[in-house]
């Protein structure tokens, strides 16, 4: 029967997508417990700078720096978008792309020139397809972003901005929160906002520290080093938002698999079991006309 | 007696978090060491070599570059770009990096800056590589 043929052969297809969805979703819990790990070493040394910025505040020291220096004027800004180079990861791409479209067109009303860079391949093709000229695009930062390639953006930002060619920076990524909450935000990281990063540094006041060279010379220095961790935090970030949704989007594809999987099989056993009936009925009926 | 520990970062991961007898590390401007019971710093690091010693003898040594160190109690922390073991540093890699900085030929301040820097960097490395 043609259609019980039909039904077996959307049963294996089924069958086999569902080994695909599942693998996936292996893969995405490994790359994600080692993202996750990545993350929490990270997030030590982001700890320290805090600490130390801590300690300077207590130093009776003016914070002026030119990175904390917000512009009067805001002419010309960097928008950098990181999306993930593949995709079958849920609304991951989407919310991050569209928080940058509604911020490309702030941007625009405010008339503020903006620089467009773009990293991961979903967010370079759905950009081009909107028309939004790309600046840059890097599609080298896979799951484990390392800090040796960030740095070297951070390092352009900071000499753009001190250069006056910038006059703010602003990251669309995915901020992790906990690991069954992420959300996409759009996030200015140049001028610096507040140097402890949120994070509330209450080490114990009235240690006299000794500023080797001077307090004024590490501040000038931590505050680059403030901004690179950052905005690596925000690549180290996106990168375990990614293999979270990509996990929980092929969780929900193989639950979804193994439903379809059943109800195919009851339809099949249905129309099997109408088969046998039918026959039955014939030879029945034919043994009658004979008799 | 006083105790001292060192804790070493980098923005990828922790390196090194355990007690030790004695530290020392490049500053910006020469080395300094660390014993127990040194009153808190805040310090500006160099590139070179950070040596500590166990409290069994036993030496270590990491090749740092730049960053901060923080002296708090009896907590050493040294807060570097990058580190890695002074024993996985190859001359032949060192030398390959002075060569590429040289080659280079910089047409403004911070092009001369970035190579002038990458050219101390790898003449340190090569000053305290051990093996080929």
């Amino acid at each position: 029967m043609a259609n019980r043929r039909l039904l077996v052969k959307r049963l294996k297809a089924v069958r086999n997508i569902r080994k695909i969805t599942r693998t996936m979703e292996l893969i995405a819990t490994s790359l994600f417990k080692k993202a996750m790990d990545r993350a929490t070493e990270a997030a030590e040394y982001t700890r320290k700078i805090s600490e130390i910025v801590g300690d300077l505040g207590r130093a009776n020291l003016k914070f002026s720096h030119p990175l904390l220096e917000r512009r009067a004027e805001e002419k010309r800004s960097i928008l950098l978008v990181l999306t993930a180079n593949r995709g079958l990861c849920g609304g991951y791409n989407a919310s991050v792309l569209r928080q940058s479209l509604i911020h490309i067109r702030s941007l625009k009303e405010k008339a503020i020139e903006f620089q467009l860079e773009v990293s991961g391949k979903r967010g370079i093709k759905f950009l081009n397809y909107q028309k939004v000229p790309i600046h840059t695009q890097y599609t080298t930062f896979e799951d484990q972003p390392s800090f040796a390639a960030v740095e070297t953006l951070a390092n352009r930002f900071v000499d753009d901005f001190i250069a006056g060619r910038i006059d703010r920076l602003d990251v669309a990524y995915t901020r992790f929160v906990t690991s069954s909450k992420q959300f996409a935000v759009v996030e200015t990281l140049l001028p610096i906002g507040s140097l402890e990063g949120g994070i509330e540094t209450k080490s114990e006041a009235g240690i006299d520290y000794e500023f080797l060279p001077s307090a004024q010379e590490i501040l000038t220095e931590i505050v680059p080093a403030a901004f690179r961790a950052k905005l690596f935090k925000c690549f180290l970030d996106a990168a375990v938002s990614e293999q979270i949704a990509r996990m929980v989007a092929m969780k929900g594809a193989t639950e979804n698999a193994d439903e379809m999987a059943g109800s195919l099989k009851q339809q099949y056993n249905r129309a099997r079991q109408a088969g046998i009936t039918s026959e039955l009925a014939e030879i029945i009926g034919g043994a009658a006309a004979l008799g | 007696m006083a105790e001292l520990s060192l804790v070493l970062v980098t923005p990828e991961r922790t390196l090194f978090d355990r007690p030790v007898a004695s530290i020392r590390v490049p500053l910006f401007d020469g080395s300094a060491g660390f014993y127990p019971g040194r009153a808190p710093l805040v310090g500006r690091l160099g590139i070179g070599e950070l040596r500590l010693t166990e409290a069994s003898g036993a030496v270590e040594s990491y090749f740092i570059d730049g960053g901060f160190v923080q002296v708090k109690g009896s907590v050493v922390s040294v807060l570097t770009n990058a580190a890695m073991p002074t024993a996985e540093l190859s001359r032949k890699v060192a030398v390959a990096k002075i060569d590429e900085a040289n080659a280079e030929r910089s047409k403004s301040d911070a092009e001369f800056a970035s190579s002038s820097r990458r050219l101390e960097k790898a003449r340190k490395m090569l000053a305290l590589a051990s093996k080929d």
